[in-house]
């Protein structure tokens, strides 16, 4: 009741905001731009929300969630507590994957060892690959890291924050099933993404630069100048060599651990997988999808030289899940020109921190990472008088996200009637609205995150740079489709696991087809249900007595319907 | 709560449900003379010099001392090369010419991540990371010829891989028959499905309209192939696991005349890095399971053969010489089959680098000869009749002069 006596203080200060925002563009009610903002600015509306924003004002209501630091978020602080692996830095997490990898490779020795031995053998059957418990506890800790992520999203006070956060994770993507960004990826969230996620672009875009998890994904890490060597190499050539021709066939004497043959044939291993030369693969990531664009007005020869620029940007041992490390042995110090830009010779790291300041400011990138807010917050073809808004308002601030958010919810354009419910939901935007539309609470088990992995988005596992995309053609197949009614029937019945659904306090129980598309039009779909969804649905309850079974079926047709798709 | 969801689905048809069923429209099934291709990927980077072995060159049992497989072991195809003995199945396909091979086939990137590697096999781009849709999908986007069925392009897969996404319409399958509305009752089932078809014909636009008639019409279809009554013909017999179950349903898809025309699946555990073994153990077990389903789809669909091309792929082949593990490391050309009636078969393709360090790639690897997206495109063209191979392949020319030659003129 709280919540309300302030809403309704809030609602006598607020404006409406199409009053200044738009002109030429049928007027939203209050309730629609309520609902609206709470579609594209957070992840749904929950239980009578819709009103409380509309009745405090939707400007109101987007300016606190500019500011989410002044919003009191106690509830979810406490529901992160148990997810441990918060309390775990880069360097434990490595730990227990490297633990992991030995156990299976000791495990898999041992069976083949168990193989030779064994009489019949040859013709036994293979053997089942079994779990082993630090294994399990590497994929518990990536479970627990996506469903962290869905249970900030669903129940956080902070949503457009949150909201910001997803886009930001696949606007500089990492994959977490790629070698150490396993155990890399949680700090990535944490400490590169979520402390920038409305600061300033140049900010975020130069913790992403120097992120071992970035480091890692994009290989820069291993890019070095072309003739460089790196200290280890020339400890590892001083070393005078044990080795002579291999001989088989005799057991060994002593410990293989200590072999002077192998320990000769693993340095030089060690030797072969030194890196040789300049990676491009960040350096092209960089101009094309985190700063320019694909038509950013680079060349080839840019890239080359954006990647000298990063030879030596490093990190400690990777498996160890170092930190970040600029190896001078690795720059090349020779003179750079990038897109007419000419970078002197001799300089080491600062031309990279010069690089990115000069990327995050250039023209091309304004236009190409506002046309991406745009894309997320607007339209999947977003006009040009948004994308122009945020620009000026990226100029005017110095790329404070903020404001440039702030540029994109007052433009014309975000509230424009043919931009009101024409974006898909992705499978996170489904399956968190839906549970937030029931007030559904998400144990901190991963089966939730499951869902929406089923759904097509398994968090941080998207495989390519560019993450997860914002267009609906992505996600929208017949199979996905029918794995969303799937889903919404299974939530509408209590059914889907993860998560606990309040539905009394939602939709009461009745038999009664008219009472109960009206509880659902208004409580879940914020008063869209199409004339057809009301005809459909009122058909299929009227041969149902049981309140309960009714009162499901509505649900469930309504959250896999159509108009709960859209947002 | 819980009780009102389960009873839900005890629940009978009513009348009006009847009347409504007999006016569905009739699945359209695709022409008889339909050719398919079924692209299978061999996710982890198969070892091909043990897949394919070169038991003619005394190099491959000098650098695999411990992992070569044994001369006795191999099963000879050309005098040079020799299956694993684990793949002895697919033997009668090589004597009948449905089966060729190809080694020294890859990437021109020199690549040796996995998921790069894959990216670019899957997008049809080497070195191209941004190209949005794969190369399956975009065949798809420019022959509209077939795309009267939902059943056109199927992954069998909980999602759709790379090498299908894009705008051309693609189902993924995870188990066909659990592909639709669950619950259950069938009358339950039925009548979820039609509630949810009637929403979406009535409320539904765009994309979200096509799709969700795409799903509904598969639904139907799938519903006359009855998935959990299958049978496999002339006694096939597929290795249990998730391959095997995917081979069968592909082969069920195709002789349900559903209209499939490209079909797509994965096998995983290639990446032999500690004791892949030799004539059996690890990667033994792995080939004994591929080789088994690829036999048993070919024997389960008998004349229908004709018209199919499998296609088997992997991202990048292994090192040369065995590691310090009994394994081997990440290479660069591997090996591929194809397999089917439309087959130049019964011989091996390409050129044959060797394994002279020399001629290695970067000293240590199989060397490419063979750009996989001359592979691809041939298949394309030669089967399926594809006439866009440059936007199919963006960036890349295909000359028909050098086409490996898989497909029967």
């Amino acid at each position: 009741m709280k919540i309300w006596a302030v809403a309704s203080l809030c609602g006598a200060l607020g404006a409406s905001p199409l009053v200044a925002a738009s002109t030429q563009a049928p007027l939203l009610t209050p309730r629609d731009s309520a609902l609206h903002a709470l579609n594209r600015l957070a992840y749904g509306p929950r239980p009578g929300e819709v009103d409380r924003v509309a009745a405090a004002g939707v400007m109101q209501w987007i300016d606190r969630q500019l500011s989410p630091d002044k919003i009191d978020d106690a509830a979810l602080t406490e529901r992160e507590r148990q997810f441990k692996i918060l309390e775990y830095d880069a360097g434990e997490l490595a730990g227990v994957y490297v633990d992991a990898q030995r156990e299976r490779r000791e495990r898999q020795q041992r069976e083949a060892s168990r193989d030779r031995d064994s009489v019949g053998a040859r013709h036994a059957a293979p053997l089942p690959q079994r779990m082993d418990p630090s294994q399990d506890r590497g994929r518990r800790l990536a479970g627990e890291l996506q469903e962290l992520a869905v249970v900030r999203a669903t129940l956080s006070e902070r949503q457009l924050y949150e909201v910001m956060v997803d886009f930001w994770i696949n606007h500089f993507n990492v994959f977490l099933a790629k070698g150490a960004d396993r155990f890399l990826t949680p700090s990535y969230i944490e400490a590169t993404i979520r402390p920038r996620a409305l600061g300033r672009f140049a900010d975020l875009l130069i913790a992403t630069a120097q992120s071992p998890a970035m480091l890692f994904y994009l290989d820069n890490w291993e890019s070095v100048a072309p003739g460089s060597t790196p200290p280890q190499a020339m400890r590892l050539r001083a070393r005078p060599l044990f080795g002579r021709a291999p001989q088989f066939g005799r057991p060994p004497l002593f410990d293989p651990g200590r072999d002077p043959m192998r320990a000769d044939s693993q340095r030089q291993r060690a030797l072969e997988r030194m890196p040789k030369g300049i990676n491009e693969n960040y350096a092209r990531e960089l101009l094309e999808l985190h700063t320019l664009g694909v038509e950013g007005g680079y060349t080839q020869q840019d890239v080359i030289d954006v990647a000298r620029i990063f030879t030596g940007w490093s990190m400690g041992r990777p498996q160890q899940g170092g930190d970040f490390e600029f190896h001078e042995w690795a720059h090349d110090y020779g003179e750079k020109v990038v897109m007419g830009v000419t970078f002197p010779a001799g300089h080491g790291r600062d031309e990279g921190m010069r690089l990115l300041k000069l990327l995050a400011n250039h023209p091309a990138t304004l236009h190409h990472v506002s046309r991406q807010l745009c894309q997320r917050f607007v339209n999947d073809d977003p006009p040009d008088g948004c994308v122009d808004d945020a620009v000026a308002a990226w100029k005017r601030t110095e790329g404070d996200i903020r404001e440039v958010l702030r540029a994109i919810f007052t433009s014309p354009d975000f509230w424009a009637a043919p931009n009101v419910r024409a974006k898909i939901k992705t499978p996170l935007e489904f399956v968190v609205s839906a549970a937030r539309a029931l007030g559904a609470d998400p144990d901190p088990t991963p089966r939730l995150a499951q869902v929406v992995a089923r759904l097509g988005e398994p968090l941080y596992l998207h495989v390519a740079p560019d993450g997860y995309p914002e267009r609906e053609a992505a996600w929208v197949n017949s199979g996905a489709l029918l794995d969303r009614m799937n889903v919404a029937v299974a939530l509408a019945a209590g059914r889907l696991p993860g998560v606990a659904v309040s539905i009394d306090a939602i939709v009461p129980a009745t038999a009664d087809p008219a009472q109960l598309i009206a509880a659902v039009n208004a409580q879940l779909l914020g008063g869209t249900m199409s004339e057809n969804t009301k005809a459909v649905i009122g058909h299929q309850l009227s041969d149902i007595s049981d309140p309960l079974q009714a009162r499901a079926l509505a649900i469930g047709l309504a959250i896999g319907g159509p108009e709960f798709q859209r947002q | 709560m819980k009780s009102g969801g389960l009873a839900l689905f005890s629940l009978g048809l009513d009348p009006l449900f009847l009347a409504r069923a007999a006016l569905a429209v009739p699945p359209t099934a695709g022409p008889p003379d339909r050719r398919i291709l079924v692209c299978l990927f061999q996710r982890g980077a198969v070892d091909g010099l043990n897949m394919i072995v070169p038991h003619g060159d005394p190099l491959y049992y000098r650098e695999r001392p411990r992992i070569a497989v044994p001369e006795h072991d191999v099963v000879d195809l050309d005098g040079h090369f020799g299956l694993h003995p684990r793949l002895a199945a697919l033997q009668p396909l090589w004597n009948n010419g449905s089966l060729a091979a190809i080694h020294a086939i890859g990437s021109p990137d020199s690549t040796r991540s996995h998921f790069d590697a894959q990216d670019y096999m899957e997008s049809g781009t080497p070195g191209a990371k941004a190209t949005p849709d794969g190369w399956l999908n975009r065949y798809c986007q420019h022959d509209r010829e077939h795309q009267n069925t939902p059943f056109r392009a199927v992954a069998f897969g909980p999602q759709l891989p790379r090498i299908l996404a894009g705008s051309a319409p693609s189902l993924a399958i995870d188990d066909l028959q659990a592909f639709g509305l669950r619950a259950p009752q069938p009358a339950a089932r039925d009548r979820l499905t039609r509630a949810f078809e009637e929403l979406y014909a009535g409320s539904a636009t765009g994309l979200l309209s096509t799709s969700s008639q795409e799903a509904f019409e598969a639904v139907q279809m799938l519903k006359q192939v009855n998935p959990g009554q299958y049978q496999p013909a002339n006694g096939a017999d597929y290795p249990r696991g998730r391959f095997g179950k995917a081979m069968m349903q592909i082969a069920q898809l195709i002789k349900a005349d559903v209209g499939l025309q490209v079909a797509f699946a994965d096998v995983t555990g290639w990446d032999t890095h500690v004791n892949q073994g030799s004539s059996e153990g690890q990667l033994a077990a792995r080939l004994a399971e591929f080789g088994q389903a690829l036999a048993a789809f070919a024997r389960d669909l008998g004349d229908k053969l004709r018209d199919v091309v499998v296609l088997t792929m992997s991202e990048f082949g292994r090192t040369v010489r065995e590691n310090g593990n009994s394994g081997t490391d990440h290479g660069h050309a591997t090996a591929m089959l194809v397999l089917g009636g439309p087959v130049n078969g019964g011989k091996m393709l390409g050129k044959w680098p060797g394994l002279d360090p020399a001629n290695r790639f970067e000293g240590r690897d199989v060397a490419v000869t063979t750009d996989f997206r001359d592979l691809f495109a041939e298949i394309l063209a030669r089967h399926l009749g594809a006439t866009d191979l440059a936007t199919i392949f963006p960036g890349f020319t295909p000359d028909p002069a050098r086409f490996p030659g898989a497909i029967r003129a």
